[in-house]
């Protein structure tokens, strides 16, 4: 099986008004797709009822060919599926290796962590994601203090720990310096292989520098799909981006 | 009591730093249990006994709102019934209520009430009589006291945190229910005894020995009770889960997103929680021989509040501490009627300069001072904190 997500006519209404609009799309295993799609398109909300934050109204959504459609948040995650969001969500109050730590945990359950002690294993999967984002010079610092760029790398570091299989990522540079770009395209790009990635960009250099597939959304809903040199010059695509500048 | 003003915490994980808190719970503990050796007036000893339970209640407070995010407004509810649980056994122990002309207990105040001609017997006296029939074990009294706090908040936080209820509305509702429980507890006056509450009462006897609130031994059965919480509650934020529920505190959506069910972590937490208030009602019965409706009062769970506030909500010791000072001080000061008034003032000023200044009360203060120390010592100005290489 390599279909790691598949999209079918997921549709969300709010109240006469659709968000996201049949939207069909499947993601192999291993992948790194972007989407793209200019302010207001629904790729936030397509995040949002692929991971269980908003309950779709039509469609569905499998993961490994399981149906995770309209499922609580937490069982969805339990399942693979790891979300960064547009703004960086880290748990500010514990510090770094904490964060780490708590997406650590293979065992959801409360009774199950009634101990002082992760297993080895997961202890490992820290020490590995510390070394990948380069975290250790930060490691007892509370999240809440960080860089912006480092606390996005922190909620990335939370994912690969969190040993999502298909990881959703919402913006990750916005905000964010050129260097600190820079480095967050070598982590994605790390990534890349071991995870399947949706990412959410505005950034043209940036999907540039990691893009395999592009898809492009307009309006709730598919609007083209492949390789980047054929969605630059799709002229759908620069019909669509015209109100909002055009893809830089 | 905005909970979202909660300031970022000093991250308690320089070795230092966790050594002077196991220095810290070292020294209270000794002074805890030592302090029948220094202070040998029984009815200061009673009186500190009583005080070590609302720093259990303080402990109770930190665990849910410092440790959970969760303000919990009504936890006098959990300490009332805790109360009034052991209060119904130690009443049927008592010679009043062995002497009312039947070879079975019957509490007093039901043979006032009774209708001419009843029975006098738990079974029939009054419709609801019949409720206190298990109470005559004392054990079960006792059993009780943590059982039906338990089930109580159970049920309670199961619905409300299942729904995603947070923040102030959760102390609204506890507020409410603690307020309703109370008018319900008076209502049943037949068997409660209104609000008179239930006084006049036996004392807790374990293997023959009665346990005299005024004795030594009545003051070591609360200090133990207290050290045994007290590390159980540290063990208990120690571990996984109560690191995982600390992410629930600060982002539950994040925690969600981590896999976690975080209302089930918020719905155990509370329960034990409401457990402790329990525990902790029964032992005020233990050393105050009476339970009453004004452990429902209002005021009473704010209270509770104030002291862990002031005390330090983050720091299950510092809620424990400053329970037992504020009360401590409350009752030197209180002698006189001025001091006693011009106290509940300053108290509140405290509380409003705490919150606004001090979200981490004494503890906090604490804290910082020793984060302060350590950094002259390594040399390293406080806000050099290092920065990834960009
Ligand atoms: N809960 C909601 N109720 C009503 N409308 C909503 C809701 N959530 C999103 N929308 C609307 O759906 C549309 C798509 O929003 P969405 O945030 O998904 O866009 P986006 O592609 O992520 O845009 P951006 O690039 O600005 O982040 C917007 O017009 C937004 O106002
Ligand atoms: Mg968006």
């Amino acid at each position: 099986m390599n279909e790691a997500l598949t999209i079918d006519g997921l549709t969300v209404d709010f109240g006469g008004f659709k968000a996201v609009d049949g939207f069909t799309t499947v993601v192999q295993k291993g992948e790194l797709r972007v989407i793209l799609g200019p302010n207001g398109a629904g790729k936030t909300t397509l995040m949002d009822l692929v991971s269980g934050k908003t309950a779709s109204t039509q469609g569905s959504v499998h993961l490994f060919g399981e149906n995770i459609t309209n499922r609580p948040e937490h069982i969805i995650a339990r399942h693979g599926i790891g979300r960064k969001f547009q703004i960086p969500s880290v748990f500010r109050d514990l510090t770094v290796r904490q964060n780490l730590e708590v997406a650590a945990s293979g065992e959801p359950g409360v009774f199950r962590n009634l101990r002082l002690h992760m297993v080895a294993e997961d202890r490992a999967r820290v020490e590995d994601v510390i070394a990948m984002t380069r975290l250790e010079p930060v490691l007892d610092t509370v999240a809440g203090e960080l860089s912006h760029g480092q606390m996005q790398w922190l909620e990335l570091g939370m994912l690969i720990t969190q040993q999502a299989k298909v990881i959703l990522l919402d913006e990750p540079t916005a905000g964010m310096t050129h260097a600190e770009t820079f480095r967050t395209a070598e982590i994605i790009n790390e990534m890349k292989g071991s995870h399947t990635i949706l990412v959410v960009e505005h950034d043209m250099a940036f999907v540039r520098k990691i893009a395999e597939r592009i898809t492009v959304m307009h309006m709730g809903k598919l609007l083209a799909e492949g390789p980047m040199e054929k969605i630059e010059t799709d002229p759908k695509v620069r019909e669509a981006y015209l109100g909002s500048g055009g893809i830089h | 009591m905005s909970s979202e003003t909660s300031s970022t915490l000093p991250s308690s994980t320089s070795r230092l730093q966790r050594h002077a808190d196991w220095a810290v719970y070292a020294v209270f503990i000794v002074m805890v249990l030592g302090a029948p050796l220094v202070i040998d007036d029984v009815f200061w000893l009673n009186r500190i006994a009583k005080y070590l339970v609302f720093g259990m209640l303080g402990i109770a407070i930190a665990l849910s709102w410092g440790y959970a995010g969760i303000l919990n407004l009504g936890q006098g509810l959990f300490f009332g019934l805790g109360a009034y649980m052991t209060a119904m056994s130690l009443k049927l122990m008592s010679a009043t209520s062995l002497q009312q002309g039947s070879d079975k207990p019957v509490p007093d105040f039901m043979l006032w009430n009774a209708e001419p001609g009843a029975v006098t017997d738990l079974c029939c006296i009054n419709k609801g009589s019949f409720l206190w029939i298990p109470f005559q074990s004392q054990w079960f009294g006792m059993a009780m006291s943590i059982v039906i706090p338990l089930i109580v908040a159970f049920v309670l936080s199961s619905s409300i945190f299942r729904l995603r209820v947070s923040g102030v509305y959760v102390a609204i509702i506890t507020l409410a229910l603690v307020l309703l429980v109370r008018l319900l507890l008076i209502d049943a006056q037949p068997i409660t005894n209104g609000f008179n509450g239930l006084t006049d009462l036996g004392w807790l006897t374990i293997g023959g020995f009665e346990f005299d609130p005024y004795m030594v031994e009545t003051y070591y059965v609360v200090a133990v009770s207290l050290t045994v919480v007290l590390l159980l509650g540290r063990w208990l934020v120690s571990t996984r889960a109560g690191l995982i529920l600390q992410s629930t505190r600060d982002d539950p959506t994040r925690a969600r997103y981590l896999g976690y069910d975080v209302a089930a972590y918020q719905i155990f937490f509370f329960t034990i929680s409401a457990g402790i208030a329990g525990f902790a009602g029964l032992l005020y019965v233990v050393a105050a021989e009476f339970a009453s409706p004004s452990f429902m009062d209002i005021g009473f769970s704010i209270s509770m509040v104030v002291w862990a506030a002031v005390g330090g909500r983050n720091s299950l010791l510092g809620a424990c501490i400053g329970a037992i000072l504020i009360n401590t001080v409350e009752a030197t000061v209180s002698e006189t009627e001025i001091f006693k008034e011009a106290w509940k003032l300053i108290i509140g000023g405290i509380f409003v300069l705490v919150v606004l200044y001090l979200p981490n009360g004494l503890a906090g203060i604490a804290r910082d001072l020793l984060g302060r120390f350590e950094r002259r010592r390594k040399g390293t100005p406080a806000e050099t904190a290092p920065k990834a290489a960009e």
